[in-house]
């Protein structure tokens, strides 16, 4: 996966570009708009990470001139803007996606994956997802471990099948809230942590091997292994 | 100095307002005397008239009925004599009869026939035939060696001869010339006195300017408690005064908030910034793994709590300065509501918290989703922190007018010290580990939206939040359908 990075501050564009290369992507950075137009111009690339705040050009001018130019691969805008602008939503309307500063690397992971499925295959073909001895039956709305039925509320079983469909992989209480509620809300009371206990119970009560684990400072993984 | 002191006084807007004033005022008077005294002069000459017409024509009676005998010079002298006592406007301490007015009989041959006045007559009689006189029509007379004309008028006799009577100017002029010196007189004292008047009041009102002026520029400078000087006047200049010291104050005031608002937020960024620091050196020097992931974890966890505040913190400062950008959008505030309740019904069986919602379908208003889930995600952290344990929360909405949204509960109430601030930043009751933010960014959403918050202790006890949200006008009517309550099922499984 050929992944273009538009960010100036040095620091940012260092450690994103060292996470990425471990994530498996292979990186070009650029630290301005007219370097970034450059490099689109030699390279097809599959995704892209522009920061908004460049010093030469307003990050979503830059997006719009390399739309112009044949670039078709999604954008992850980087935003330190707190309120998101409605230029920005008309683009993630175009299938684009945002992430404000600071964000959890975690979190970037999770959203580069999805921009990139969405443009190959933006349907989950699959009715039953699986992980060790944990089965969902995605259409019966079903849970079993080690064949055994779990009695789960609806929106228990929304935030089981998001982490399994993220098994092995951390994901932060704010994407758990995007994607299972549906909000950008960072509340301040331990609300995701109360579900998740619930669903720890259920899943992993009994003397069960555990699979759901806290990631003390980032998030929950659904163990895989 | 002395040559600036002049100078200054020239240019000063207080001359400037008494010169022209003055001006005004002189050109105006000078206007009116010119038509006064035109009229007193032709009024003046219109009775002497009408005197001369009088006493002419009855010269011209006597003259024909005295027979026209040695006496008759003698009679009608007399009676010219008598006539001539009766004069208008005069002033018998100051001027001979004599001079003032004359008979002058003209026989037929134009020839001097009877003459009663001063002199001789034939110089008289002279200057009248040098002179076109017209039948019934007073003439001005110039009589050599008279300084003063004289105002005359004739008749014909039926013998031929022509009878003239002159009466001298000189008492009308002398009128007319004192009537001018009294009013130049009283004019220019009027004109002086009116434009020193002018100035003076001008000057100190305009002092008083200054004065603020000077004031308003010291204030810039040092600091922001200095006031400009009022007076007990109620004049423009007392409320230009006023106005400034009321502007003074809300800018001071702005300051203060300020300066608060940095210090508290530099004693909100300083403390975590410290804490992660101290935790990361921990890390540092950390006898094992557990340790330095424990310490490391800890600081992320500190890190994301100062971001949050550090959004939630601008958004108020941005709302507050009604600078807060909203993407909007139709949002169904009962489907909001209801998945914010899914969300947060555990966290309150935690603590034994009922929560009931009252609700009667969907409600639309046009608002920032974004800005609404995070408003009613602080109003409910808010529950789950500071209820205790056993109470009931009521969640009520239901569109009127506007949007009503109630959230009451049976716990504390709001503390009483801080009831009045409640929407202000840095309201937080005693036992508050927050940043007394959550309302004021609540109040913020809700204003920005154009809608309104109130927060009251009702009598029945508890804390009561009710906000009034305008509906989005694209929805007509709403069918005021069975009213749900839904006694959410909270226990601790």
């Amino acid at each position: 996966m050929r992944l273009l990075l538009v960010e100036d501050e040095l620091d940012i564009q260092r450690f994103l570009k060292h996470a990425l290369l471990e994530a498996g992507y292979q990186i070009d950075a650029a630290g301005d708009a007219r370097t970034a137009m450059k490099f689109a111009a030699d390279t097809a690339y599959d995704i892209l990470i522009v920061d908004l705040g460049l010093p030469d050009q307003d990050g979503i001018d830059l997006i719009l001139s390399l739309r112009q130019v044949g670039v078709k691969a999604p954008v992850l805008i980087l935003s330190a803007r707190r309120s998101v602008d409605e230029r920005v939503k008309g683009l993630e309307q175009g299938g684009d996606d945002y992430l404000t500063k600071p964000f959890a690397l975690a979190e970037l992971l999770a959203r580069l994956r999805n921009l990139l499925k969405r443009d190959s295959r933006p349907e989950h073909s699959n009715t039953r997802l699986r992980v060790l001895d944990l089965e969902l039956d995605l259409i019966q709305r079903e849970v079993t471990r080690s064949g055994k039925p779990l009695r789960l509320t609806s929106q228990e079983f929304a935030l089981l099948e998001f982490l399994c469909r993220n098994a092995g992989r951390v994901v932060t209480r704010s994407m758990i809230l995007e994607r299972v509620w549906g909000m950008r809300i960072e509340p301040k009371t331990n609300v995701v942590d109360v579900h998740m206990s619930r669903l720890r119970a259920k899943v992993d009560g009994g003397g069960r091997k555990p699979l759901i684990g806290t990631m003390r400072g980032m998030g929950y993984v659904l163990r895989n292994a | 100095m002395f040559s600036e002191m002049p100078r200054r006084v020239a240019w000063s807007a207080a001359w400037r307002i008494s010169l022209w004033g003055t001006l005004a005022f002189s050109i105006g008077t000078l206007l009116v005397f010119v038509f006064l005294h035109r009229f007193v002069a032709d009024d003046m000459q219109h009775r002497n008239d009408a005197w001369l017409w009088g006493a002419v024509s009855l010269l011209g009676d006597f003259a024909e009925r005295t027979p026209k005998d040695a006496l008759y010079g003698q009679v009608v002298g007399e009676i010219a004599e008598l006539v001539r006592e009766e004069v208008p406007n005069k002033k018998r301490s100051l001027s001979n009869a004599d001079d003032h007015v004359f008979f002058l009989q003209e026989g037929e041959d134009r020839s001097l026939k009877l003459w009663v006045g001063a002199g001789a007559g034939e110089d008289t009689l002279k200057a009248i035939h040098g002179s076109r006189i017209l039948p019934d029509q007073p003439i001005d007379l110039r009589v050599d060696g008279m300084g003063v004309p004289f105002r005359v008028v004739s008749i014909r006799v039926e013998d031929g001869s022509r009878i003239y009577l002159g009466l001298s100017e000189e008492d009308q002029l002398r009128i007319l010339n004192n009537f001018r010196f009294y009013f130049v007189l009283l004019w220019l004292i009027i004109v002086l006195f009116g434009f020193a008047l002018v100035f003076s009041i001008s000057r100190s009102l305009l002092k008083h300017v200054q004065t603020i002026t000077d004031a308003a520029s010291r204030i810039g400078r040092s600091d922001l408690t200095t006031r400009v000087p009022t007076t007990s006047r109620t004049d423009e200049v007392a409320h230009l005064a006023l106005t400034l010291n009321n502007m003074l104050d809300r800018i001071e005031n702005s300051m203060h908030q300020l300066h608060t608002i940095t210090d508290s937020l530099a004693h909100d960024i300083r403390s975590p910034i410290t804490a992660v620091r101290g935790r990361l050196e921990a890390s540092l020097s950390a006898r094992s793994p557990e340790e330095q992931t424990d310490s490391i974890a800890s600081s992320i966890e500190v890190l994301d709590r100062l971001s949050q505040f550090l959004t939630d913190s601008l958004d108020v400062a941005e709302a507050n300065a009604d600078a807060l950008r909203l993407a909007r959008s139709e949002v169904d505030l009962e489907e909001a509501l209801a998945s914010m309740i899914d969300l947060y019904q555990p966290s309150m069986a935690e603590k034994d918290i009922t929560l009931d919602f009252h609700h009667a379908g969907p409600v639309t208003i046009s608002a920032d989703v974004g800005l609404i889930h995070r408003m009613i995600s602080n109003l409910f952290d808010n529950e789950v922190t500071h209820l205790p344990t056993g109470c009931r929360v009521m969640v009520d909405l239901r569109p009127e007018d506007s949007a009503r949204l109630i959230l009451q509960d049976d716990g504390p109430g709001f503390a009483p010290e801080i009831i009045q601030h409640l929407f202000e930043r840095n309201t937080k009751g005693r036992d508050s580990s927050g940043h007394g933010l959550g309302l004021a960014f609540v109040d913020a959403v809700v204003r920005a939206h154009g809608g309104t918050v109130i927060a009251s202790n009702p009598p029945s006890g508890g804390a009561r939040i009710a906000i009034n949200l305008p509906l989005s006008s694209g929805v007509s009517g709403y069918s005021r359908g069975p009213e749900v309550v839904d006694q959410v099922e909270l226990s601790k499984d």
